[in-house]
């Protein structure tokens, strides 16, 4: 499979602040990756280092086999951008806005009708100027602005921020849509549940480091599982700490997380003792999520 | 060269700026026909003569100490005018500050760079939106002094003022560049802003102090004030020193700004 983008030791400084450091990343073309991590991990700083807006003070970074920056201006017309704190030109008319970027873009816009439909902005809202939208609108236009030209490969920095649940809907079936024509997808968000919705693969970032990465199915087997016993009688639960971390306890219960390849030798320790009841879960990607900040 | 990009990112400047561009053309027409209404007619010269007599040193070297006391020279005036310049100024720190630093403070920097567009087009189409607005200003202000000329004579041909006109364009110019360049570097658009119009406003002191003062008229070839001398053009046309100052401070602008931008972060 061809690389959609390749990082190489990529790492941004200001002064004595580390925004990111040694970031070594490779997307596949075709898949929708999902970059995660709070805010001021280094996301929106890697989003704008691919697209040429910063420079880098270490490491290489290559979009649709182009270097990003300077030598890779005339890839961008094969790249689709929703910012993460989208600012729009307040006197412009929605309809001027999207053709003066088409126009930048130099592909034409063979998407622009389909997106504004499922996003259900009218002729009458994009006559109006910008300065009158919502943020929702604002938001719903960055998308249509991102995607209309049928992008190769589009960077979506927190694309749902300010869209109500209905519209977030409408987004997941245009990020379908766009899969299905061959888009890349770079997604970067902090709402885990809708990463692990739509991503082939995710990244994590923390303090401007990568903590993890992989396909969804190998994060999701990292995870430790977690589990619940309860006992008909008071039990040590001392003898059970080698087994993984315990998260509460009570004389007749204990939450642990464990080690997916330590469950079967708790699980035979727990036979032995006044079992009642258990129950082991995978942990939620936001449980997943937060190991990797603790 | 992709001149396509150019051009859509001009229709960009336009679409931003067109309203002020407008009222401001025109009132500098008008403040040049209203001059036309003003001036003294021939046998009328002597109450001009009587007035700038008594008008304070301090003020005379505002107006130019070479101050013609003749309709033709009453009329350059206006080519020097507070009015003028204040007019002037407003159009190229405003389209020097949009051009880079105002897209980049208001957010939009980030749709616009993230287009295959060569950075050095922000700047070159920041340049031709300075150097199209000055004319069009410049045009209308010739006009204005051509239509009083014409309404009412003073036997002074309106050609006359085309070279105030020029230089009026190449000093204003070579502003802009400046003003470009600091665009170029800044983050946020008040704050170019505040470093044009702080330097525009030190320059016109200087100038006018240099005048005043002997002490420091040595400063007075930093200024580029000290190149458009309104009364001297009139007398005898566009010096080729100020050509040459104006446009090695326009090509020297526009390069240190596209240097400038290709170094920074946007």
């Amino acid at each position: 499979m061809d690389a959609a983008l390749v990082t190489t030791g990529l790492g941004k400084r200001y002064g004595a602040v580390t925004a990111l450091d040694g970031l070594s990343l490779r997307v596949e073309s075709g898949e929708v990756f999902g970059f995660l991590g709070p805010n001021g991990a280094g996301k929106t700083t890697t989003i704008r280092l691919l697209l040429g807006l910063l420079r880098p003070s270490a490491g290489t970074a290559e979009v649709l086999g182009q270097p990003a920056g300077a030598a890779g201006t005339a890839t961008r017309s094969d790249l689709g951008y929703l910012p993460g704190e989208l600012a729009l030109w307040p006197g412009f008319s929605g309809w001027h806005t999207l053709r003066f970027l088409e126009r930048l873009t130099e592909r034409p816009a063979v998407d622009r009708h389909q997106l504004l439909d499922q996003l259900n902005l009218s002729d009458a809202d994009l006559q109006r100027p910008v300065r009158t939208y919502s943020d929702g609108m604002k938001q719903k236009l960055g998308i249509v602005q991102a995607l209309q030209c049928r992008p190769r490969l589009a960077f979506l920095d927190e694309p749902t921020k300010g869209l109500d649940p209905l519209v977030q809907q409408s987004f997941y079936t245009i990020l379908t849509g766009a899969r299905a024509h061959g888009t890349t997808v770079f997604f970067s968000s902090h709402i885990l549940s809708e990463v692990e919705r739509v991503c082939d693969r995710v990244a994590i970032l923390r303090g401007g480091r990568l903590v993890a990465a992989g396909t969804m199915d190998s994060v999701l087997g990292a995870r430790r599982r977690h589990v619940r016993a309860t006992f008909t009688a008071p039990i040590d639960v001392s003898a059970l700490a080698s087994f993984g971390e315990i998260l509460s306890h009570a004389a007749a219960s204990v939450e642990m997380l464990v080690p997916r390849g330590d469950v079967a030798a708790l699980v035979r320790q727990l036979s032995a003792l006044p079992l009642n009841d258990l129950t082991v879960e995978p942990t939620s990607l936001e449980d997943a999520f937060l190991e990797h900040y603790r | 060269m992709n001149v396509a990009g150019i051009i859509t990112l001009l229709r960009h400047a336009w679409a931003r700026h067109r309203i002020p561009l407008i009222p401001i053309a025109l009132a500098v027409g008008l403040f040049e026909f209203l001059l036309t209404r003003l001036a003294p007619l021939p046998d009328e010269v002597n109450w001009l003569a009587n007035l700038m007599a008594v008008i304070p040193q301090d003020l005379r070297a505002l107006a130019g100490n070479d101050v013609a006391v003749t309709a033709g020279g009453f009329l350059a005036l206006g080519y020097g005018h507070p009015f003028f310049m204040v007019l002037m100024s407003v159009w190229i720190i405003r389209t020097s500050t949009a051009a880079v630093a105002g897209e980049v403070g208001l957010g939009t920097m980030d749709l616009l760079a993230s287009r295959p567009v060569p950075r050095w087009h922000f700047v070159a189409a920041g340049m031709k939106t300075i150097a199209l607005g000055l004319a069009l200003i410049v045009a209308s202000a010739w006009t204005g002094t051509a239509i009083g000329l014409h309404l009412r004579p003073l036997d002074v041909p309106a050609s006359d003022y085309l070279p105030l006109a020029a230089g009026a364009w190449l000093m204003f110019a070579a502003w802009g560049s400046v003003a470009l360049l600091i665009s170029a570097t800044r983050r946020d658009g008040g704050q170019a802003i505040g470093w044009s119009t702080a330097l525009l406003a030190a320059s016109f002191v200087l100038e006018y102090l240099g005048r005043l003062w002997p002490a420091i008229s040595a400063l007075r070839p930093v200024s580029l004030f000290r190149y458009y001398e309104v009364q001297s053009i009139l007398a005898s046309g566009l010096p080729r020193t100020s050509i040459l100052v104006f446009g090695v401070t326009i090509i020297g602008g526009v390069l240190l700004s596209i240097l400038a931008i290709q170094r920074r972060d946007l």
